[in-house]
């Protein structure tokens, strides 16, 4: 099976394309992290990313047997990215879509056994999404936290030195305490990986196209833009 | 053929037309979501966008009797608007243009309600003055061809439409407003109080706060003299006066531009050109004037189509990378010459 495999959840933009196909046996990713206090670039660097890498494979996008993406939790806006993208690809070549955790991507990425993780990102407004999984087994569901409460959280989850990783690791760093062993700032393992999105999504069930939506754990803010706010 | 999408606001629009500019589809999916909170809120609008958007893509080319196979190009609205909502529409169009190897034409908005006017069965041909007035934009245009225009005024502060909608809200009237006020307006006297036009903007521009503001000071005096429900007693005359000072202040500088610009052919666009009482007082303007049905004249994606037949499509190595714009570009509206 090959499977392009999307994530925009994050401030990075993350391209992975695997091959198991006999002969054709691919790991390939491409990644844009922005530089500090440099905007995403979602809009303008995944389809780019993602025709490096088939172009790296010598493939076309018909090649492709599955479009997997990265549903969040995450900016509202690079979500939506993502999953336009991939659902409009699919619609152009009629690929199977498949969406999966972008929490348990990074899980998955910064281990490489059934050890457990614990995977933040950060939400902003002063929370962060998390999530943790020992291998495919899920020890905590999706959701959003204050930081203060992120001790208590590494505790439940059996505490001492669990590794902990995610931009909303990073952040919060300070709030865990000595709880849980967060890399240092610069490793990698704080950063989602494309394949870590294609290595989830060859087990994930087949997603219907209308159905694929973000997980914005968030309901919107009900603000109206400003032209027609309330007058004088 | 070609496949246009536009998500620039709150409406999810897909449309099919032919290269000899015949409309064989127009789906707009609006999304009433918003009216309960007297405005588009853009979070919503993007979710709903993406919810919607392949949907009503299937449903446009469903609707036109093709597939995919059968379109040559892919036309897309890149700004301006709610560059969250933007940002639907073009996610979609590039990943469908790189994805069948077709080509992308990217679309300035403001540049698809002039290319409104030059749609099958009957289209109008330039030289012309285009007056377009929705609840985002209001302008005036001069367009001596196909693919671009020069604008000649444009309003300062609020548009027309949200003039409108400013006004009912305070006459306690629905979202959006306008259908609303010129059915109030309907029983009322124009003339039964003055509301300013805007004297003092020079040229061919506009101003609308002022006339908000206007109204808000009225309500308030007649509630204040007469008891609670002094302006309510007054509504239907409120109405009246208010919409005649946005069409009078409309109809000044449309007839003004027409004379300056030495053009007799008048064409208007946007959700504003619906109105009744602006459609009869352009009527006198003009040896000929050319509204689309209503259906081109709000935000939809055969006006983006036909702006994209007569424009060249992005390099195909630029396609991937290209982004969504927000406001009018410096080149959009001062120069008149979107890409
Ligand atoms: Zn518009």
């Amino acid at each position: 099976m090959i499977v392009l495999g999307l994530d925009t959840a994050t401030a990075d933009t993350c391209v992975g394309l695997y091959s198991d196909t006999e002969g054709l046996e691919l790991e390939l990713a491409r990644h844009h992290r922005p530089a500090p206090g440099e905007r995403p670039g979602h809009a303008q660097q995944l389809l780019s990313l993602a025709a490096a890498v088939l172009h790296e494979a010598s493939l076309t996008w018909t090649a492709i047997d599955r479009i997997a993406v990265g549903v969040g939790p995450g900016t509202f806006t690079g979500l939506r990215i993502g999953v336009a993208s991939a659902r409009a690809l699919a619609q152009a070549s009629g690929t199977q879509l498949a969406g999966v955790s972008t929490l348990q991507a990074l899980a998955n990425g910064a281990v490489g056994d059934d050890a457990p993780v614990l995977a933040c990102i950060d939400a902003r407004r002063g929370e962060v999404f998390v999530g943790a999984w020992a291998g495919g087994t899920c020890l905590l569901q999706t959701r959003a936290v204050a930081p203060a409460d992120l001790p208590a959280l590494v505790a439940g989850l059996g505490g001492d030195q669990l590794l902990t990783v995610g931009d909303g690791a990073v952040r919060y760093r300070d709030a865990f305490g000595d709880t849980a062993n967060i890399p240092a700032d610069e490793d990698r393992r704080h950063h989602v990986h494309g394949l870590a999105v294609c290595r989830l999504a060859r087990f994930a069930p087949v997603a219907d196209r209308d159905a694929l939506m973000p997980d914005y754990v968030r309901a919107p803010d009900a603000v109206r833009r400003p032209r027609s706010s309330a007058t004088a | 053929m070609i496949l246009a999408l536009e998500t620039s606001c709150d409406d999810t629009c897909a449309a099919v037309v032919t290269d000899d500019g015949r409309v064989l589809s127009n789906v707009i999916s609006s999304q009433e979501v918003h009216d309960a909170y007297g405005g588009v809120v853009p979070e919503i609008a993007s979710r709903q966008h993406l919810q919607l958007m392949n949907v009503v893509i299937d449903d446009a080319l469903t609707r036109a009797g093709v597939t995919l196979d059968d379109i040559r190009a892919i036309a897309v609205t890149r700004g301006p608007g709610l560059v969250g909502a933007l940002l639907i529409g073009m996610a979609t169009a590039k990943s469908i243009a790189v994805a069948r190897g077709l080509p992308l034409i990217p679309v300035d908005h403001l540049q698809g309600h002039i290319a409104a006017n030059f749609l099958a069965p009957d289209p109008l041909e330039p030289p012309f003055v285009c007056l377009v007035a929705s609840g985002g934009h209001t302008f005036l245009a001069r367009v001596d061809d196909h693919r671009s225009f020069t604008v000649l005024g444009r309003t300062l502060d609020d548009a027309a439409g949200e003039a409108l909608d400013k006004g009912a809200r305070l006459l306690g009237l629905p979202f959006p407003g306008g259908p609303h006020i010129e059915r109030l307006a309907a029983a009322g006297d124009p003339g039964a109080f003055a509301f300013p036009l805007a004297h003092g903007v020079p040229g061919l521009d506009m101003s609308f706060a002022g006339l908000k503001t206007a109204l808000l000071y009225t309500v308030r005096d007649l509630d204040a003299v007469e008891g609670a429900g002094g302006a309510a007693a007054r509504a239907a005359d409120l109405a009246a006066a208010y919409q005649h000072a946005v069409v009078e202040q409309l109809t000044r500088r449309v007839a003004r531009a027409l004379d300056e610009a030495g053009l007799d052919q008048l064409a208007i666009g946007g959700g504003v050109a619906a109105n009744g009482l602006l459609r009869a007082r352009l009527t006198q303007l003009a040896p000929t004037i050319h509204i689309p049905e209503r259906a081109l004249c709000t935000d939809n994606a055969a006006m983006i189509a036909s702006a994209a037949r007569h424009l060249p499509p992005a390099s195909p190595e630029t396609v991937p990378g290209l982004d969504a714009y927000a406001t009018d570009r410096a080149g959009s509206l001062a120069q008149g010459t979107p890409s």
